[in-house]
C-alpha cells in the first residue's frame, strides 16, 4: 500500500515538470509527515550526512578534470589522431567519428558535450567529403553516448555510491564492454560505407600517424592516470579524479594552451555547477531511499519477485524495460540514483554479480540517450545537425539497432565486463 | 546593486571551494608519496615535509564540497541546471504550461524553505544556542555544546550550517526565477551541450548560434512568449 502512494506521488510530483530533486524530496517529506511517526527533523540531518562521504566527491572531481579538457582543440586532435589510424578503411571519416567520440567521450566525461564538440568538427568535414548528412548524424550521436561506458564515468560513480559498489572495480568492468561496443558501431558503420561505397580517406604515412598520436597522447593519459592510479593501489578512486582534475588543468592551460589562466575561474564555476546539481539529486535520492528502507520496501518487493519465481533471465529482461522506458524521460544519473536501490537488492538475491548489473545499467543508460522522447544526445545532435527529432531517429536506428544488441550481449553474458576485472583480482 | 553583488558572490565563494578542495587533496595526496616514500632521497627535505600534518585535508575536502553542493545548488535554479520531466507539460498549451512551471518553482521554494527551517533548528539545538550564548557572555547553562568534527575539532553546527543558509538562499532563487517568468515570461535555460573553443571552426550565423535554445527539446521549459514548435512533422526547425 504505501509503496503505491509512494510511487504515486513521487510520479505525480514528477510530471508537474519540478526538478527531479524537488519532487523526490517532497516525496519524502509529505509522506513522513502525514504517513508515519518519523520525526521529520531527522530529515535536516540526512540532508547534510547524505553526501558527507569522501567516495562521492570524485564526482565534482571528475567533473572538474572533464571541464577542463571538453574544448574544442582537444576534441580537433582527437579526431586527427582517430582518421589517421582508420580513416583509410571503409566509411573511413564516420569510423574516425567513432573512435573520436570514444576517446573525447571517455576524457570528458560527458556525452552531450562530445555529440557537440566531435559534431561540429567532424561533420562539415564528412559532408564535404561526400558522405550523406544522416550518416555522419547516426555515427556521432550514438558514438557520444560511449562516454558513459569507458572509464573514468561519473555514473558508474553514482552507481558505486548508491549500491556500495567498487568504484575501481566498475571502471575496470567497464574497459571491455566499452571497446566491444565502440567496435559495434565502428562495425556497423563500416558495412553500411561498405554498402553504399562511401569514400575513403588516403593513408597515412606512420609518421603522421606518429605526430597525430603524440598530440592527443597528453588527453588521453588521464584515463591512464585514473585507471593506473587506482589498479595499483596509488589513490582512492577519489583522490584519483582529483590528480586527474590537477592533471587536466595542467594539460589545458601549459601543454595544449586551449584555455588561458583567465578561463580557469569559469571552467570552475561551470564545474561547480554541474557538481552541485548532482549533489543535490543524491541528496534527496539519500532521502528517498532512506524512506525506502524504513517502509521495507526493497525487501518486499525482492520477496514478492522471487515468490512470483521470477528467474534471472526473466528478471534481467525486466529491468531492460524498466529502465529503456526511464530513459524515456529523465537523465541517466537520476535513473541510476532512484531505480539501482530498488532493483539491487532483487539482483543480489538472485545471485548476479553487483558489478555486472552496475554495467548493465549503464549501458541501458547509453541506449536511453540515443533514442527519442528524450534523448540527450538527440537534441543536441539536433542542434548542430540542423535535422528534425525524427529525421534523426531514422538516421539512428542501424546503430540504436547494434546497441540494443550489445545491451542484450551484455545483459545475459556476465563474463564480458567481469572477465577483466577478475582477472586483475579487483572481484572475486 | 545590491543583487549584482550577491550574485557575484555566490559565483566566487562556489567557484572558490571547488578549486580549493581539488588543491588540497592534491597537495595532500603528493605530500603523502613524498613524506612516506622514498622518492627523495634527502632526509632533511623529508623531515621538513613530515612536520606537516595533513590528515585533516579529507574532512574539509568534504565540507568544502558539501558547502560548494548546497549553495552551487542555489546557483543552479539561478542557472536553470536542476531539470525536470517536462515532457508532459511542454505538450500542453502556453497558459496551462505556465501554470505548471509556477507550481514547480514554488513547490521548490516551499521544499528549500522547510529544509532551510529544519535545518536551521537542528543546527541552533547542536550547538549554535550555546555559541551564540556564550558570545553574549551569558551562562548557557545545560545547553548542549555541541558535538565537534573528528579531525579538524570544528565546531559540527558551523559545518552544519550550510544546510539552513544555502536552503534559504535556494529558496529565494526559487522564488526569483518564479518572479521573473511572471514577470517576462523568461526563464533560465541550461546548455549542456556547451563545449568551447569550436567557435572558430564554424563562425555563429546571426539568429543561429543560439538555436539551441529556442528548440523544442523536451528537456527545459522555454520561454513562453515564443510560438510553440510542432516537432511532430519532423523538420525540428523550429517553425
Amino acid at each position: 500500500m504505501s509503496t503505491a502512494i509512494i510511487f504515486g506521488l513521487l510520479l505525480a510530483l514528477m510530471l508537474t515538470g519540478m526538478p527531479i530533486s524537488i519532487s523526490l524530496g517532497l516525496t519524502v517529506l509529505t509522506f513522513l509527515y502525514t504517513m508515519t511517526q518519523v520525526p521529520v527533523e531527522s530529515v535536516a540531518l540526512k540532508l547534510f550526512t547524505g553526501i558527507e562521504k569522501f567516495e562521492i566527491m570524485a564526482i565534482p572531481f571528475f567533473i572538474l578534470a572533464g571541464n577542463f579538457l571538453t574544448h574544442g582543440g582537444v576534441a580537433r586532435r582527437m579526431i586527427k589522431f582517430a582518421s589517421s589510424m582508420v580513416g583509410h578503411w571503409h566509411g573511413g571519416l564516420g569510423l574516425a567519428g567513432v573512435l573520436a567520440c570514444a576517446l573525447f567521450a571517455a576524457v570528458s566525461g560527458s556525452s552531450p558535450a562530445t555529440v557537440v564538440a566531435i559534431g561540429s568538427i567532424l561533420l562539415p568535414a564528412m559532408v564535404k567529403a561526400g558522405f550523406p548528412k544522416r550518416f555522419g548524424a547516426g555515427v556521432i550521436t550514438t558514438s557520444g553516448a560511449l562516454g558513459i561506458l569507458i572509464p573514468p564515468s561519473i555514473v558508474m560513480v553514482m552507481y558505486s555510491v548508491s549500491t556500495n559498489t567498487s568504484v575501481g572495480a566498475l571502471f575496470m568492468a567497464g574497459v571491455i564492454p566499452g571497446l566491444v561496443m565502440a567496435g559495434m558501431l565502428g562495425l556497423t558503420t563500416w558495412y553500411r560505407a561498405y554498402k553504399f561505397k562511401y569514400p575513403r580517406q588516403p593513408r597515412v604515412s606512420f609518421a603522421e600517424r606518429f605526430q597525430a598520436f603524440r598530440d592527443s597522447m597528453w588527453g588521453l593519459f588521464l584515463i591512464v592516470i585514473v585507471m593506473g592510479g587506482i589498479y595499483a593501489g596509488l589513490f582512492t578512486p577519489t583522490e584519483a579524479a582529483a590528480m586527474s582534475a590537477v592533471y587536466a588543468f595542467v594539460i589545458a592551460v601549459f601543454v595544449y594552451r586551449d584555455l588561458g589562466l583567465k578561463d580557469v575561474p569559469r571552467v570552475l564555476l561551470n564545474s561547480a555547477n554541474m557538481s552541485a546539481m548532482l549533489l543535490y539529486i543524491i541528496t534527496n535520492a539519500v532521502l528517498f531511499s532512506f524512506l525506502m528502507t524504513h517502509e521495507n520496501i526493497p525487501q518486499e518487493m525482492a520477496d514478492w519477485m522471487l515468490g512470483e519465481g521470477l528467474g534471472m533471465v526473466a528478471f534481467l529482461l525486466v529491468v531492460n524495460v524498466l529502465l529503456l522506458l526511464a530513459g524515456n524521460f529523465m537523465e541517466p544519473s537520476s535513473i541510476i540514483l532512484i531505480m539501482a536501490p530498488i532493483l539491487f537488492p532483487v539482483a543480489t538475491n538472485l545471485g548476479i554479480d553487483p558489478v555486472h548489473f552496475g554495467v548493465l545499467i549503464v549501458v541501458n543508460m547509453e541506449v536511453g540517450m540515443c533514442h527519442p522522447p528524450v534523448g540527450l544526445n538527440l537534441y543536441v545532435a539536433s542542434g548542430i545537425t540542423k535535422m528534425g527529432i525524427t529525421e534523426l531517429t531514422v538516421a539512428v536506428w542501424p546503430w540504436l539497432l547494434a546497441m540494443l544488441a550489445f545491451l542484450m550481449l551484455v545483459t545475459y553474458w556476465p563474463t564480458l565486463s567481469l572477465w577483466l576485472p577478475r582477472t586483475l583480482g579487483m572481484i572475486s | 546593486m545590491l543583487m549584482r553583488i550577491l550574485d557575484r558572490l555566490e559565483e566566487i565563494f562556489i567557484s572558490f571551494l571547488m578549486g580549493a578542495a581539488t588543491l588540497i587533496t592534491f597537495v595532500a595526496v603528493v605530500h603523502r608519496y613524498l613524506a612516506s616514500s622514498n622518492l627523495i632521497p634527502i632526509t632533511s627535505v623529508q623531515d621538513w615535509l613530515l612536520q606537516f600534518d595533513l590528515s585533516w585535508a579529507q574532512e574539509l575536502t568534504i565540507i568544502m564540497f558539501v558547502w560548494m553542493a548546497k549553495f552551487g545548488a542555489a546557483y543552479g535554479v539561478r542557472t536553470g541546471i536542476h531539470v525536470g520531466v517536462d515532457v508532459l507539460i511542454n505538450r500542453l498549451e502556453d497558459k496551462k504550461r505556465a501554470v505548471f512551471i509556477i507550481f514547480g518553482l514554488l513547490a521548490g521554494a516551499f521544499f528549500t524553505g522547510i529544509v532551510g527551517t529544519l535545518g536551521a533548528a537542528f543546527v541552533w539545538e547542536n550547538g549554535a544556542h550555546y555559541a551564540w550564548l556564550q558570545w553574549l557572555g551569558q551562562d548557557p547553562g545545560d545547553i548542549p555544546e555541541g558535538p565537534t568534527t573528528p579531525d579538524m575539532e570544528m565546531p559540527t553546527w558551523i559545518v552544519y550550517s550550510a544546510v539552513p543558509l544555502g536552503s534559504y538562499l535556494m529558496c529565494f532563487r526559487f522564488l526569483q526565477v518564479a518572479w521573473n517568468f511572471l514577470r517576462s515570461g523568461e526563464l533560465p535555460h541550461h546548455d549542456h551541450g556547451h563545449v568551447a573553443g569550436i567557435e572558430e571552426e564554424a563562425p555563429p550565423v546571426a539568429g543561429e548560434e543560439d538555436r539551441i535554445y529556442r528548440m523544442e527539446d523536451d528537456l527545459h521549459p522555454h520561454k513562453l512568449r515564443e510560438p510553440p514548435f510542432d516537432d511532430a512533422d519532423g523538420k525540428g526547425e523550429g517553425k
